[in-house]
């Protein structure tokens, strides 16, 4: 995948990507011969939220600090469960039924691979600083709300 | 006074990719209070209920309220909604 940021680990590859993230060939990051399963998650984008259509969203990304927290984030996952892991996120447009996530972890039984996964998508979500601009089908925009990192 | 740059990211993007406040002082505090009433000179006071929520970051390092800018640059995120 052609990332404009990215950062690796001794277990973990994390980055970002302009437009939508490729789906294929996910698993060839976290192949292990030692892992016998692999979990993986893909965010897509969907026609519709709280009630209105929609036909794309715009991602607005901080690059330093969402490659940061990304990095962090994967850390911190890779403390918890015996995996390998990788994360992208988009920046940029992404239509209706493209991926603007991806996640796969490898890890040598099933529980710690899918535990992992569904805890970087939770933690993605409250941690990374990227932000959606909502597009309608007649171009109408919105910023969506989120999760505030402010601390005091 | 003091001349700080805030660049905007999220819903602040509507305003631009960055405008300029003046400050008495540089803490974090005395930016956001400024940022607030930059929002009702320009008629974009729906904006302060996010900016109460968002947090100012100098580089990558995340800032609380008490402590103080060493730069004249902030960058300013509101919640974030990755995913």
């Amino acid at each position: 995948m052609d990332l404009f940021a990215r950062n690796e680990g001794e277990r973990y590859l994390c980055g970002l990507i302009d437009g939508p993230c490729q789906t294929s060939d996910l698993d060839v990051f976290v192949q292990d011969p030692a892992h016998g399963a692999i979990a993986q998650f893909f965010g897509v984008v969907r026609n519709h939220n709280e009630g209105l259509s929609a036909a794309a969203v715009d991602y607005d990304v901080h690059p330093e600090l969402a490659l940061k927290a990304l990095s962090e984030l994967c850390l911190d996952v890779c403390s918890d469960y015996p995996v390998k892991l990788v994360m992208i996120h988009s920046r940029g447009l992404v239509r209706v039924g493209e991926a603007s996530v991806v996640i796969a972890a490898s890890s040598a039984h099933r529980k710690d691979a899918l535990g992992a996964v569904s805890d970087a998508i939770d933690q993605l979500k409250i941690r990374v600083p990227i932000w959606k601009k909502e597009i309608g089908p007649d171009d109408e925009q919105r910023w969506l709300d989120g999760h505030s990192l402010r601390k005091d | 006074m003091t001349a700080i740059t805030i660049h905007c990211l999220g819903a602040f993007r509507d305003l631009g990719d960055c405008f300029t406040v003046e400050t008495s002082d540089v803490s974090v505090a005395s930016i956001r209070a400024a940022v607030s009433r930059h929002l009702v000179e320009i008629n974009r006071s729906d904006l302060d209920g996010v900016l109460k929520r968002s947090v100012f970051a100098e580089g990558e390092e995340l800032l609380k309220d008490h402590v103080t800018v060493s730069g004249h640059e902030v960058s300013l995120l509101p919640p974030v909604a990755g995913g």
